[in-house]
């Protein structure tokens, strides 16, 4: 059930067979929910933390006309907010995308994981830095990117990371959003996301269509979005 | 909820949309519209031109005559 999870951290480091058993015994319920549910709200006080087995989640922020940005996507093997456990209450908001399951991680477990285990303590410290990483990636792209780049460093982004749990290979990967999903990770609107998509269709760098990314042209897709992994951190080294 | 597509023409060219999205009615469909050509026209400002000669047909499912027509030029107000 957490073999994402385990498939990511080890990618990264190694995870021990005595901190694999200590992950999973943190581990509680699992639930599974439709799509399209906001699950954690900003505000609210949290108890548990919530990996992603399957599916898509994300993170987003709103305004008050119901403008909302998505600063993270979730692929599986993530945790939506491992951040939780020493924030207590979210900035931010956690909503399904596509139909989820998702494995609960009571914060009990999870500080009995910090007090007894510290190489998984810094595993684990790891992947929230890593999301920090991702953050200021997105940053970039949200400011200074522009639509056609941003869109293209977003394909190029995701293929690694649903690569790194088995779910993408060289000629891409399923991903199931909409426009309008995709829209509000990228800071556009459907209408020019759908214009955009058509340029790097036409420019034969990568198609989405009906929950598909096909890459075509991948290091051409790579230059036009001045894409470099290394701020995904892929090295594999004692943490 | 009606389903509602945004096709786009343009100087690029027509941009069909094949995937289109449920709004309340056909005045939110007409600010989407909106919100949709100014978001374009941002990014060719960004760009250097300005291209005011497209415009968005908004066709409802189930109907194959656009439910409306929203040139670029009325998105805007241009002032020179």
């Amino acid at each position: 059930m957490i073999e994402a999870f385990l498939m990511k951290l080890r990618a990264r480091d190694d995870v021990s067979a005595e901190e694999e058993r200590a992950l999973r015994a943190a581990i509680g319920e699992v639930r599974e929910i439709g799509p399209d549910k906001t699950i954690i709200r900003a505000g609210d006080e949290i108890s548990e933390s919530t990996l992603l087995i399957e599916g898509l989640l994300c993170r987003y922020k709103d305004l008050r006309d119901g403008q909302r940005q998505i600063m993270e996507l979730h692929v599986p093997g993530d945790f939506a907010d491992l951040h939780s456990l020493t924030l207590k209450r979210l900035d931010h908001n956690v909503m399904t995308l596509t139909r989820c399951r998702l494995a609960m991680a009571p914060h009990e477990g999870l500080r009995k994981i910090t007090a007894d285990y510290p190489h998984l303590t810094r595993v684990l410290w790891f992947s929230t830095n890593l999301d920090a990483a991702i953050h200021r990636e997105w940053m970039l792209s949200l400011g200074r990117r522009s639509a056609l780049s941003r869109t293209a460093h977003f394909f190029c982004e995701m293929r690694i990371r649903l690569g790194l749990v088995g779910l993408a290979d060289d000629d891409g990967y399923p991903l199931n959003l909409t426009q309008v999903d995709l829209a509000e990770c990228l800071g556009l609107t459907s209408v020019h996301i759908n214009r955009t998509l058509k340029e790097l269709r036409e420019r034969r760098l990568v198609e989405f269509r009906g929950g598909r990314v096909s890459i075509h042209d991948l290091a051409g897709l790579e230059r036009v979005a001045e894409f470099d992994p290394a701020y995904l951190h892929l090295e594999r080294r004692g943490r | 909820m009606p389903h509602y597509y945004f096709h786009v023409h343009n100087s690029i060219g027509f941009v069909e949309d094949e995937e289109g999205r449920d709004l309340p009615d056909r005045d939110v469909a007409r600010q989407e519209a909106i919100k949709g050509i100014r978001s374009i026209l941002s990014e060719d400002v960004l760009g250097g031109f300005i291209d005011l000669a497209g415009r968005i047909e908004v066709v409802e499912e189930g109907s194959g005559d656009p439910a409306l027509t929203v040139p670029f030029d009325e998105a805007v107000d241009v002032r020179t």
